[in-house]
């Protein structure tokens, strides 16, 4: 830094300070390198050639031993190998350890340690090591950064980097003298020779400088710091609300008490009772909550609901199960409404968005055909039958006795489940069960039977691989 | 025919027995580094420039709003959505890491191939890689939602969450691939360029100039020992980098490869994902080079053969990404996997066909008008197919993520449709780069100085000398 | 400064001279004991069929060898390259043994034309019962003997063309020095290299991946390919190191170029580690079955445990050990290292190949008989005595063919318009 402050007046450099090197500078590469051979062959050893890019034959010239950076850099390349191995192993295939704790967790069935997916991180980790080793091992090794260089005091020296080649012998080297080494110069075809004198302008950095330098220095242990101090507290707090969503609203719950608007010495509240939110009604229901039609919304004939329940026929689930998880025969049931409800017109586009509900929700265990043969349902069969898990078995749409329920009866189904069957009522809209009743209807109608049948017909099926 | 043809004006002619000078006209050492300063000493810079700049600050704040809009309303406000969880971000993010292969493939792939005519455009087009590749690492940083806890994408070792990320998915090594890229690149580009800020240092008029230029190069002093670990480092550094290219590219293929999506799974992505970025990153350096020519008068270091050499490899790139389609549509077919035949069908003819034909004619058909010479030199002509390249590189991402739309579940498939935003912040990504590229061009040497004075005719005319010598000896002593 | 040399070959001898003579009938013989030893021992063994695997293992170790040498070749004249001037006519030789290899080709075409499926079992139009009809009809569509004859036919003519058009014009150089030569070949090798892709790819195809009719990935041709070239470049340092220790060439290829070549050896090994990573991992990971299979087998599923040392082997022979053994300057410019290294190396390139072709035929025949006994005692499929000796008795041959091409021909071009520049050629 000293030097940009400072460039424009070499005068410093008086004769009083001592010579440290004569700089001598030629007009191109080969009356360099000529130069060079010719120093060494003089016997100079402590002499450096300066150009703008570099020469080819300098380094024998001047006699450069090659730099053991390779072997640094391959030493920090093996060491970052290691590491992240180990950082991965740690981090994905251990979860006990005093700090820190390592988080194993399957994903896509891979094995916790999976060499072949811990390859390309560490490829990346050792080629970042690799790259900062040479990096900085490369200007640690050339001394630099060095911002005061007696070198850059030289007005001559600035087409260093510019178009002219330079060598310089230093007066530490046992050869030197400063008549005589000048005059070698000379000989060797020197186009400028200039003194260097040792730089004895302050070389301190200033005052400002180094103060800024320690507050910054302490600045950087701040972040460490703060880091350190929050990690382990526990918080009530949120963490930080840069979008707050919906989290902070004006506004009253809904069993406080409301707004004063009287004086706080005779407190007037807009509702008699002080609530901020009155109840509704009796008898009335919100928008879109009505489900008095027993036929749409449950399936069954109005006022058929056996009363000894009262709740309903979700109800019979859960207490009307055997312990093969079916329905008794006992328990009562409603009449079922065997057609379609009024509020339903089935026709094309009605089955169409059945199909594609049944794909969606239903296919999963009872296959696209309805023939029970969905993924999950082998599996889960497969599983059962190893013992693993208790399951029963998807029912095929086609058994006769699902054929004979009515359409009421399927509706049900859909809506509260059977056996190992969840309730999909909170999923799937009303209208869009009746639509997937009516294409189980459709199924059933298609001619496919049985499981078995089916595997007849597609016997064909090839298996995959050898 | 040889003798009437100037070498030290045309180098464009191809003589066997001789080595096409890379500097034209005869300009000494002087001559070169006047001709690279002067864009940096000028009082300002030529009208145009300040044209482009604007319009790329416009775009660049399009973005900025683009981001804000995004930071407090979500990625919502993308047209992601089931089934296309990754629409454009993914895209533009692919395209911007594709662009920003070139800079690094020139300074280290061809630099270990000993491609001298490197030295005119690895400046350049290493400074574009790393604006491509802060353009690219912006979508999938802001892509996460929460900005905020952006660091839980680094094994960053926390108590309260007692959780790592997890180094099984290609998602992460991502981060790792983008992240070294990013970081090595930028460590490539800075000691690449050190002795060329060294030259400015050298030729600063005012303080400020002198403070900021004397500590970016370090007190670079060009002596022989330094060069000696330099080059060292240079090489080292290339020849890590040149593996890096490879990975990166790959890991961003395998982000597509390895989902379990029927037509997503090929195992040729790595090469053509890495061909395909070559590609695309020598049109963009094409792209931005010939006008940057023209407008700082560089006609005489970036010759017509400088540019017909990546015109070249536009088309030996743009064979090998056109064979790659060839052989994905014929394993399409003689695998004989109905869910693999259906994807690659769909790709050419299905909904999104159109881009697929886009691709194609940008990618595979009109690349090769470079068999024909006069594309190859014609100005004009180069910067509008390598436009097109870019266009169709584009699509070739969009048209692997529109297999989306289509997967196993017939029940789940569905359209892809770009929001306002999404576009938006496809056209400010452009603005961030050319913001960045202009103001490059503006400050720091955007030719190699030091190493174009290496391969300058004046450096290797020595050798000629030398051989001439010998065969005066020679012819004396028959 | 070193002084440039002039563009003149000193070497008092630059060609086999009359070796030839004697080296032809010796790969011959050798040859011929080879195969012959290796023939009669797979005769209780599973006969011609154990005998075709182990022929098409080296068979295809040195073609893809070859077409690596092919590459190269078309690739130095497509970028105008200086450097490899005086180790070209080594490549151009190795490339040229192309147009013969297609005659060593027929013991395993033939029988496929006559409908024996002793190496594909595609031949056998049985092998897809019961399989899909599309399935059965894109299959026959490709893989039928005429149609894969016709291939095979076609990609000898295209790739014997394509050595014999460099072989030629760089020895008529020799004698004409019209340095116009050098033009034509490297317009031409552009479009050479369009074709040389599309064949290289679909010859990998057929070779190779046919043989697990039921597997596809479309990374293999890269995977040949990387190999090939691997294994072309160490070809071509042995060749050179052993023609320079019989005093051949001795002042043309300098130090310099061994570590270029080495350098690119260094270069291939690690792009085949890439490949074959790359190959591997979207498979894995992806856990396909119709892809898995292939691998699963070769990584020791409970059929044949031994393979999993086959694969290792490939990891730490074919990738680790050269990596980091090459990686050394010292190696690169040392003559004695560098032919111990590719030996090696070449020997990996040959596991490489064993290791994609033969856990076919374990496959087919059944751990025991192509192991001779039980797998547990035999961890290794493979046999001493039928796989070295038809190894050997190939390479013989192969020397043979080298040696008659090669005959009293320059082994080095010797009028090259850049042959000075690749004389005074120097890394840095």
């Amino acid at each position: 830094m000293a030097h940009s402050h400072k460039h424009d007046t070499p005068v410093e450099t008086g004769p009083s300070s001592k010579l440290i090197s004569l700089v001598a500078q030629f007009d191109d590469p080969h009356s360099l390198v000529a130069a060079c051979d010719r120093a060494r062959e003089a016997g100079y050893k402590k002499m450096d050639a300066y150009s703008p890019f570099p020469v080819h034959g300098i380094d024998d010239a001047i006699g450069i031993r090659r730099t053991r950076l390779p072997f640094f850099v391959l030493a920090v390349g093996l060491g970052a190998c290691a590491f992240a191995l180990l950082l991965q192993y740690y981090v994905n295939a251990t979860d006990e350890s005093p700090i820190f704790p390592g988080y194993k967790f399957f994903i896509s069935g891979k094995p916790l340690f999976s060499l072949p997916a811990n390859i390309p991180v560490t490829f990346e980790i050792i080629v970042l090591s690799s790259a900062f080793a040479t990096f900085f091992g490369m200007w640690y090794l050339n001394g630099l950064p060095r911002f005061a260089n007696p070198l850059h005091r030289l007005p001559m020296f600035r087409r260093v980097t510019n178009d002219k080649f330079f060598l310089v012998l230093e007066a530490e080297d046992e050869k030197f003298s400063e008549s005589r080494s000048r005059q070698q110069l000379e000989e060797w075809g020197a186009k400028a020779i200039e003194e260097c004198h040792e730089d004895l302008t302050d070389q301190k950095i200033p005052n400002g400088f180094r103060l800024a330098g320690i507050v910054f220095l302490f600045a950087l242990l701040l972040p460490p710091a703060l880091i350190y101090r929050v990690s382990g507290m526990t918080y009530r707090q949120p963490r930080l609300h840069v979008v707050p969503d919906m989290d902070w609203q004006d506004r009253y719950n809904t069993q406080t008490r409301g707004p004063n608007i009287g004086t706080p010495e005779s407190p007037r509240y807009l509702f008699a009772d002080g609530r901020a939110m009155q109840r509704p009604v009796s008898g009335t229901i919100a928008r879109g909550d009505l489900t008095e039609s027993d036929e749409y919304f449950r399936g069954y004939k109005t006022g058929t609901l056996p009363v000894s329940e009262g709740a309903g026929p979700s109800a019979q689930d859960q207490d009307g199960q055997d312990q093969d998880g079916m329905a008794t025969g006992t328990t009562p049931e409603p009449e079922w409404v065997d057609g379609f409800p009024e509020e339903v017109v089935v026709n094309t586009d009605f089955l169409k968005r059945g199909k594609q509900r049944f794909e969606i929700y239903c296919v999963a265990c009872h296959g696209y055909d309805g023939n029970g043969e969905g993924l999950v349902n082998q599996r889960a069969v497969a599983l059962a039958a190893a013992g693993e898990a208790a399951w029963t078995a998807a029912k095929s749409l086609h058994d006769p006795a699902v054929k004979a329920q009515p359409i009421g009866r399927i509706f049900d189904t859909i809506s509260n489940g059977r056996a190992t069957m969840g309730p999909y009522k909170d999923q799937i809209p009303v209208k869009d069960r009746w639509a997937i009743t009516a294409y189980v209807r459709a199924l059933q109608a298609t001619g496919i039977r049985t499981p078995q049948e089916l595997a007849e017909a597609n016997s064909a099926t090839p298996e995959a691989g050898q | 025919m040889a003798a009437t043809v100037d070498f030290s004006l045309d180098n464009t002619h191809e003589d066997p027995s001789r080595r096409a000078d890379l500097v034209l006209g005869g300009m000494t050492y002087g001559d070169i580094t006047d001709n690279v300063a002067e864009i940096w000493e000028a009082g300002r810079p030529p009208k145009i420039w300040y044209v482009v700049f604007g319009t790329a600050v416009v775009l660049l704040s399009i973005l900025g709003v683009c981001l804000l809009h995004l930071f407090f309303m979500g990625v919502g406000v993308w047209g992601n959505n089931n089934p296309v969880y990754w629409g454009f971000p993914i895209v533009n993010f692919v395209f911007w890491v594709g662009i920003g292969h070139a800079g690094t493939l020139i300074s280290a792939i061809l630099f270990l191939f000993r491609q001298n005519w490197r030295t005119s455009i690895n400046r350049a087009a290493e400074a574009m890689t790393i604006f491509a590749v802060v353009c690219a690492g912006l979508f999938p940083g802001v892509h996460i939602g929460r900005l905020w806890v952006f660091y839980w994408l680094f094994p960053v070792p926390t108590e309260h969450l007692a959780m790592w990320p997890n180094f099984r998915s290609p998602l992460l090594w991502d981060v790792f691939a983008v992240g070294t890229y990013a970081t090595v690149s930028l460590l490539f580009w800075y000691m690449g360029m050190v002795p060329d800020i060294a030259t400015f240092r050298d030729r600063s008029k005012t303080k400020i100039q002198k403070f900021i230029y004397g500590l970016l190069s370090l007190g670079w002093t060009g002596s022989a020992r330094n060069w000696h670990r330099y080059e060292m480092a240079y090489t080292i550094l290339a020849a890590l980098a040149t593996p890096l290219v490879l990975s990166v590219h790959t890991i961003v293929s395998f982000d597509f490869a390895v989902s379990q999506l029927p037509g997503w799974h090929t195992t040729i992505f790595p090469p053509y994902f890495v061909a395909g970025a070559i590609f695309s990153g020598f049109a963009m350096v094409v792209t931005l080079l010939v006008p940057c020519r023209s407008l700082f008068k560089l006609e005489r270091l970036i010759t017509i053969r400088h540019l017909e050499n990546m015109n070249k490899i536009i088309m030996a790139t743009g064979l090998m990404v056109g064979t790659a389609y060839g052989i994905e549509f014929f394993i399409a077919w003689y695998g004989g996997v109905e869910y693999e035949k259906f994807a690659f069908i769909n790709r050419a003819f299905g909904n999104y066909g159109i881009s697929y034909w886009i691709m194609v004619t940008c990618n595979v058909f009109i690349p090769q008008l470079f068999w024909i010479r006069w594309f190859r030199t014609n100005l004009l002509a180069m910067v509008v197919i390598s436009i097109f390249v870019n266009i169709g590189m584009w699509f070739e991402r969009f048209v692997i993520l529109m297999s989306l739309t289509r997967d196993f579940l017939p029940s789940s498939w569905g359209n892809f449709y770009p929001s306002l935003v999404d576009i938006l912040m496809l056209i400010g990504s452009f603005g961030l780069f050319f913001t960045l590229f202009c103001l490059f061009c503006r400050y720091l040497p955007i030719i190699a100085i030091s190493e174009v004075k290496n391969v300058s005719p004046q450096t290797l005319h020595h050798h000629g000398h030398d051989e001439h010598e010998h065969h005066v000896e020679h012819g004396t002593a028959h | 400064m070193h002084a440039r040399r002039p563009g003149k070959i000193t070497s008092p001898i630059v060609s086999l001279s009359t070796s030839y003579v004697k080296l032809v009938p010796l790969g011959l013989v050798i040859g011929a004991i080879g195969l012959g030893l290796a023939y009669f021992m797979s005769l209780p063994q599973g006969g011609l069929k154990r005998f075709s695997y182990s022929y098409l293992v080296t068979y295809c170790s040195l073609l893809s060898m070859s077409l690596g040498c092919l590459f190269f070749v078309t690739v130095q004249h497509l970028t105008r390259a200086g450097w490899s001037v005086t180790v070209r006519r080594i490549a151009e030789i190795f490339a040229m043994c192309l147009i013969p290899m297609f005659v060593l080709f027929l013991p395993i075409l033939l029988p496929v034309l006559m409908q024996r499926d002793d190496v594909y079992q595609w031949v056998n139009a049985g092998w897809l019962a019961g399989d899909r009809e599309m399935f059965r009809e894109i299959k026959n569509a490709y893989l039928n003997p005429s149609w894969f004859g016709i291939r095979i036919v076609a990609y000898f003519v295209i790739w014997g063309m394509m050595a014999y058009s460099f072989f030629g014009k760089s020895l008529k150089q020799d004698k004409t020095a019209d340095p116009t030569l050098s033009r034509t070949m490297q317009k031409s090798a552009t479009w050479k290299m369009i074709i040389f892709a599309a064949t290289l790819v679909f010859a990998s195809f057929d070779m190779e991946m046919s043989l697990s009719p039921r597997w596809f990935s479309t990374m293999f041709p890269v995977y040949f390919f990387a190999g090939g070239v691997m294994s072309a470049m160490a070809a071509i340092i042995l060749t050179a190191a052993l023609l320079q220790r019989s005093g051949r060439v001795t002042d043309e290829i300098t130090v310099e170029h061994y570590h270029d070549l080495a350098k690119l050896t260094f270069g291939f090994i690690f792009f085949w580690g890439y490949i074959a990573f790359s190959q591997f991992m979207l498979i894995w990971y992806a856990n396909l079955p119709e892809e898995t299979f292939w691998y699963r087998f070769r990584m020791g599923d409970s059929a044949s445990p031994g393979w999993i040392f086959w694969s290792l082997l490939l990891l730490f022979g074919h990738l680790l050990i050269p990596f980091l053994a090459m990686m050394a300057r010292t190696v690169r410019r040392n003559k004695t290292y560098l032919l111990f290294a590719t030996i090696f190396i070449l020997c990996m390139h040959w596991v490489d190949h064993f290791w994609i072709i033969m856990p076919q035929l374990n496959i087919e025949m059944g751990a025991t008989d192509v192991l001779g006994g039980d797998p547990a005692n035999n961890p290794l499929p493979f046999s001493w005595l039928i796989d070295v000796p038809c190894a050997i008795g190939m390479v013989g041959i192969y020397v043979a063919l080298f040696s008659g091409i090669a005959a009293d021909r320059p082994l080095v071009p010797l009028h090259d318009p850049r042959l000075e520049e690749s004389l005074n050629y120097r890394n840095a």
